[in-house]
């Protein structure tokens, strides 16, 4: 599927370059300079007035320079013989000797030598701005012309770029022996086979690889999310206002396997703005500072969750010393976007970890073997993760308040729907009463008339009768 | 770190991807071809040649930025018809007047 859409794509593309390139190529060798369209009209007059026989002594005018540099045996003074050499190659002397009609047309398809026409002076006065106007229209063309080569060029190598980054990740990650191969038993979208595809590919800048078959879990969605590379104008729009490749894990947890857990963790300005717009934290979930007394995450980072426990009981020792502590996160810290586990998603799973971290480059992939570590580490801890029962009646109260908050919210906007659709109704109704009643006015209108009408006719028999 | 004592796969609870249904209206918006159109009219209405050869160049951004060659199809052909247009229209209006 992925590669006759790519096969479609590349031979759209080269269709499309062949087409720039015949028209832009046809439009240089074709005379069309703006603005002089009159005076090609005029040339053809002039020529059309000529006299064929007063052509010659022209022709041998404009030769000199040329033919100097060609023919240096033959002199300027060879007046009769119009040395057509000068034109074209396949010119041949004693063929068209003496037919200056073919000269003409030589005359009016070679515009650089109209100027010159001694016949002529109107050309002449405005030969002046033709070099810098030709030259400038040319410019154009040459810049986009070279532009779209650049462009495509860059499609090509950009899109290889990307694919090499998707493919390394793959190599890393969900290769033989691998994190994702030790945990899932199903890798790549396909159905199992071994020769299934490990990753979708969506547009030139997405991968997908899905994984399922592990315990607590339904399966897991990853989304390489990389930079625009094969897109030349974005690249350029890049330099200005960078940006990274990223990519991020979806993990669906089984239903019975989460617990009421909603937890984030980013940067500390990341996880402010994740706080204020992300709606299961906005309800949920506050901005905890972090305590004194026990170890800690690093300073950079700030954690948003619904209670003290459910932070102390996630951010473990473990993943402290490996990833989150001051002195790990030094390392790897700066591949981490964010984390946010929830049973509270929107959307079609409710109970979901997401996972976003940025991807370094292509060479050196296992730089972010810990941060993807974190993601069966998580699927096995929220998996056995049980909340205390005090802990759990203050979530359960929450998530009931929440729920009926959205069960009236719900019959709200049932109900608004359905005033709506009430008042709608009685506008129709209003609108067909309306234009009945103008009707009604209308047939009364035509009623009088008719009876006015009636009492003039007698009158008029009468007028006729006298 | 990874604790896990026996293996955690569980080959009977896998299945398989389902890619999620893509409505139209959620793809993101084609800017390029939309800017495409907009100097490809510009370029035909007011026969300006550079307008007409961003209206390529931005069509071209179009087709390469397409996700989905059955959706996308149409809005990025209007594109490139319309910057094409604007080319011949071009030519004509200046090559071949005589």
């Amino acid at each position: 599927m992925n590669q006759t859409m790519g096969k479609v794509w590349c031979s759209l593309l080269f269709l499309f370059l062949f087409f720039t390139l015949s028209l832009s190529s046809s439009s240089s060798s074709s005379p069309h300079f703006e603005g002089f369209e009159a005076e090609y009209d005029d040339d053809d007059d002039v020529f059309q007035d000529i006299d064929p026989s007063s052509l010659q002594p022209i022709n041998t005018k404009l030769t000199p320079n040329p033919s100097s540099d060609q023919q240096p045996n033959s002199p300027p003074s060879d007046l009769p013989n119009p040395t057509p050499n000068t034109f074209t190659d396949v010119w041949d002397e004693d063929e068209f000797e003496g037919l200056p009609i073919q000269q003409q047309q030589h005359h009016s398809s070679n515009p650089d030598h109209i100027p010159t026409h001694p016949k002529s002076p109107n050309n002449s006065s405005h030969s002046d701005p033709q070099p810098p106007n030709s030259s400038r229209s040319f410019t154009v063309e040459i810049l986009c012309g070279s532009f779209l080569i650049i462009f495509a060029i860059n499609y090509f190598t950009g899109k290889k770029e990307n694919e090499n980054i998707a493919l390394s990740w793959a190599a890393q990650f969900a290769a033989k022996d691998s994190i994702f191969e030790k945990n899932f038993s199903l890798l790549g979208i396909g159905d199992g086979g071994d020769d299934s595809p490990l990753l979708l590919k969506e547009g030139q800048t997405t991968f997908k690889f899905y994984a399922s078959g592990r315990r607590y879990c339904q399966g897991l969605l990853a989304t390489l999310e990389l930079k625009s590379r094969h897109d030349l104008i974005a690249r350029i729009y890049n330099m200005i206002v960078p940006t990274r490749d990223e990519i991020s894990f979806e993990v669906y947890m089984n239903d019975d396997a989460m617990d009421h857990v909603v937890f984030a963790m980013s940067k500390k300005k990341a996880a402010k703005a994740m706080h204020k717009d992300v709606r299961d934290l906005q309800r949920f979930a506050t901005l905890l500072t972090p305590p004194n007394a026990k170890k800690w995450v690093s300073d950079d980072l700030a954690v948003v969750s619904e209670s003290k426990e459910v932070a102390a009981d996630l951010i473990t020792d473990a993943v402290i010393d490996q990833v989150f502590g001051d002195r790990a996160y030094e390392k790897v810290g700066k591949g981490l976007i964010s984390l946010h586990f929830s049973d509270q998603h929107s959307g079609i799973h409710k109970k979901v970890l997401l996972f976003k971290f940025v991807l370094p480059a292509a060479s050196n992939m296992a730089d972010m073997t810990r941060l993807v570590a974190l993601v069966p580490y998580y699927i096995d801890l929220i998996g056995r993760y049980k909340l205390s029962s005090q802990a759990r009646s203050k979530t359960e109260t929450a998530r009931q308040k929440a729920a009926q908050e959205a069960q009236r919210e719900l019959r709200y906007a049932q109900q608004e729907a359905m005033q709506r659709k009430k008042a709608e109704k009685k506008k129709m109704l209003e609108e067909a009463e309306a234009k009945l009643s103008a009707e009604a006015i209308r047939k009364k209108e035509a009623k009088e008339r008719a009876r006015q009408m009636k009492k003039s006719m007698p009158r008029m028999k009468m007028t006729r009768g006298a | 770190m990874s604790s896990h004592a026996n293996d955690p796969r569980q080959p009977s609870a896998a299945k398989p991807y389902v890619a999620p249904p893509v409505s139209p209206q959620d793809l993101p918006i084609d800017y390029a071809g939309f800017i495409a159109v907009v100097f490809g009219i510009a370029g035909v209405m007011f026969k300006y040649k550079l307008c007409s050869w961003l209206a390529l160049v931005f069509s071209a951004q179009s087709i390469a930025n397409m996700r989905n060659i059955e959706n996308d199809l149409k809005q990025v052909m209007m594109a490139i018809m319309v910057s094409l247009g604007a080319r011949v229209r071009l030519r004509e209006d200046h090559g071949f007047k005589s």
